[in-house]
């Protein structure tokens, strides 16, 4: 027999985490707004680098963290480490994502650039020492728990690299170009950080909340070493040899990675019990449209890169706008009102249970904004990506306008919820 | 499958029991515990006039874990106010998917 806890201690650090995300969603839209031309160049260019730190940290890593701190208890099956390290953790990273963001759009690769990169890479190793030591006191080990950890450890390899690129602007110690090292750190960020930790988390979410009766894990193993083989290939020929003929078998290598796991949730989808598909999950299957849309464009850079084609810098500012806006977005839009309204329910409605009537987490949410949302978040990828490739400014302006509607959709809804007030009904009046 | 251990001339009570257990509903998939093979045992002492359920949930560390639980509780004193409810919460056998009753998968799959 055993007891769990009384409450959720978690909540007020798990909404701070998801409301500065949806401010860093909406920023992230103006900025577009303000630099759609800028996005037509070279990706190595001070706004296109605001725009994807935005992204990736303010954005994608503020929710992810703030989401880990309530679902690893439920992966893991143990408690979090300290709520108080996840406070600290907070307290560098956002002051520092916000330095980084401000210097890289103004260009100021000085002593607030630098400051900003040591207060973003002390937030994230605070997060893992956490991370650490939760899944230290967990007695059995797990491929979701391989993940989450690998994970771990590329963002913190990714976030060394990168401070040490920003130190490099001023003091030059890099026997390579920038462009070498920005290639290995945006790589490290996105499977290595990215793929690893979504692939861990979703394994294991996926078939809880579609009631799956499909177990087996070994898609999952092989895709875990499939990926990590084609990133350490990539990281160590792509340092010494650069790209070249080999790159062709490591985005092959990486390719069967993702195949294993996306097949690992197709199974999952086929063998669910629950037949009825959410909003929020049917995004969070779409997103997968993205990832593999990403992953088939690869073998096209490679090829416009080998030729010296300057389209290379096109295709690859279009994987990048796949993987961050398409598959990562399109993932967190639908994943964020699957847990949030729990997190809120919980604390309106977890004590009252069985005393009087009150609603499923699910009612919690305002439809309509999911749908204005939904429909703006598509016609900003249709319009972008279209308005991308026929280079035609118009479409573009139109796509991220979609995106500045949701965005302020994403965050109108993520106020409600936390603003929501207790609606109970007696059972006597039902 | 639900083990009852309820005096026999007390047995009427079964039924009572399952009709006010199945008012809690999971809340994330919208179906009642009973059908969701969440109740293992229900034991009705009657001279101490106390209900003890064992039960158990999908997950260890499952986010509405303790909201089931005092669900059930609540449920159990607002039904059946002469008896003090225990829940023991229990994790043999370990729940899977096959728990769920033909009702549970008929509500799971929107029929």
């Amino acid at each position: 027999m055993s007891a769990v806890s009384h409450h959720n201690p978690l909540y007020k650090i798990v909404v701070t985490h998801y409301l500065l995300a949806g401010l860093f969603f909406l920023t992230l839209t103006i900025m577009l707004l303000f630099s759609v031309g800028a996005l037509s160049g070279h990706y190595f260019q001070p706004k296109v680098l605001a725009l994807t730190h935005t992204a990736a940290l303010g954005w994608g890593t503020m929710i992810i963290f703030g989401a880990l701190y309530q679902l690893l208890p439920v992966i893991l099956e143990t408690e979090l480490y300290s709520l108080r390290l996840s406070w600290f953790s907070l307290a560098f990273f956002v002051p520092g994502i916000i330095l980084l963001i401000y210097c890289f759009w103004i260009f100021d690769p000085g002593l607030y650039m630098q400051t900003g990169s040591v207060l973003v890479l002390t937030g994230i190793i605070l997060f893992n020492v956490n991370v650490f030591f939760t899944v230290k006191h967990k007695k059995q080990e797990s491929i979701f728990q391989e993940f989450i950890i690998t994970s771990c450890l590329w963002l913190t390899l990714t976030a060394l690299l990168g401070t040490l690129m920003v130190f490099n602007f001023r003091f030059s110690f890099f026997q390579k170009d920038h462009l070498h090292f920005l290639r290995l750190h945006a790589h490290m960020g996105i499977a290595g950080w990215f793929l690893m930790l979504i692939v861990g988390v979703s394994a294991k979410l996926v078939p809880m909340f579609l009631v799956s009766k499909y177990q087996r894990k070994y898609p999952l193993s092989l895709s875990y070493y499939f990926i990590n083989a084609a990133l350490l290939s990539f990281l160590i020929d792509g340092y010494f040899q650069g790209i070249g003929f080999m790159t062709y078998f490591i985005v092959l290598l990486g390719a069967a990675g993702v195949s294993f796991y996306l097949f690992y949730i197709f199974r999952c989808f086929k063998s669910r019990i629950r037949k009825e598909v959410d909003l929020p999950m049917m995004k969070t299957l779409f997103s997968f449209v993205f990832l593999t849309a990403g992953i088939l464009i690869l073998p096209f850079i490679l090829y416009y890169h080998l030729r010296n084609d300057p389209f290379t810098v096109n295709m690859s500012m279009l994987y990048g706008i796949l993987v961050f806006m398409g598959w990562i977005s399109t993932l967190v839009l639908g994943q964020t009102f699957k847990t949030l309204p729990f997190v809120v329910w919980l604390k309106h409605y977890g004590h009252l249970t069985g005393k009087v009537k009150t609603p499923v987490p699910a009612e919690l949410i305002n439809s309509l904004l999911l749908y204005i949302q939904f429909a703006a978040f598509i016609s900003f990828l249709l319009a972008f990506t279209v308005g991308f490739i026929l280079v035609s400014s118009t479409l573009k302006f139109i796509g991220v306008c979609s995106l500045i509607i949701t965005a302020l959709s994403y965050c109108t809804q993520i106020i409600c919820l936390l603003l929501h007030k207790t609606k109970t009904e007696d059972y006597d009046h039902i | 499958m639900i083990t009852f251990d309820v005096p026999s001339h007390l047995s009427s009570k079964r039924g009572d029991f399952i009709n006010a257990l199945k008012t809690v509903i999971d809340p994330e998939l919208d179906v009642n515990i009973v059908d969701l093979g969440l109740i293992y045992r229900i034991k009705l002492d009657a001279a101490k006039m106390c209900i003890v359920l064992e039960m158990t949930l999908s997950s260890k560390f499952c986010p509405m874990g303790e909201s089931i639980l005092s669900a059930v509780k609540n449920c159990m004193e607002r039904n059946f106010p002469d008896f003090i409810t225990e829940v023991a919460l229990v994790w043999e056998p370990e729940w899977n998917y096959e728990f769920i009753s033909a009702e549970g998968i008929r509500a799971l799959e929107g029929y």
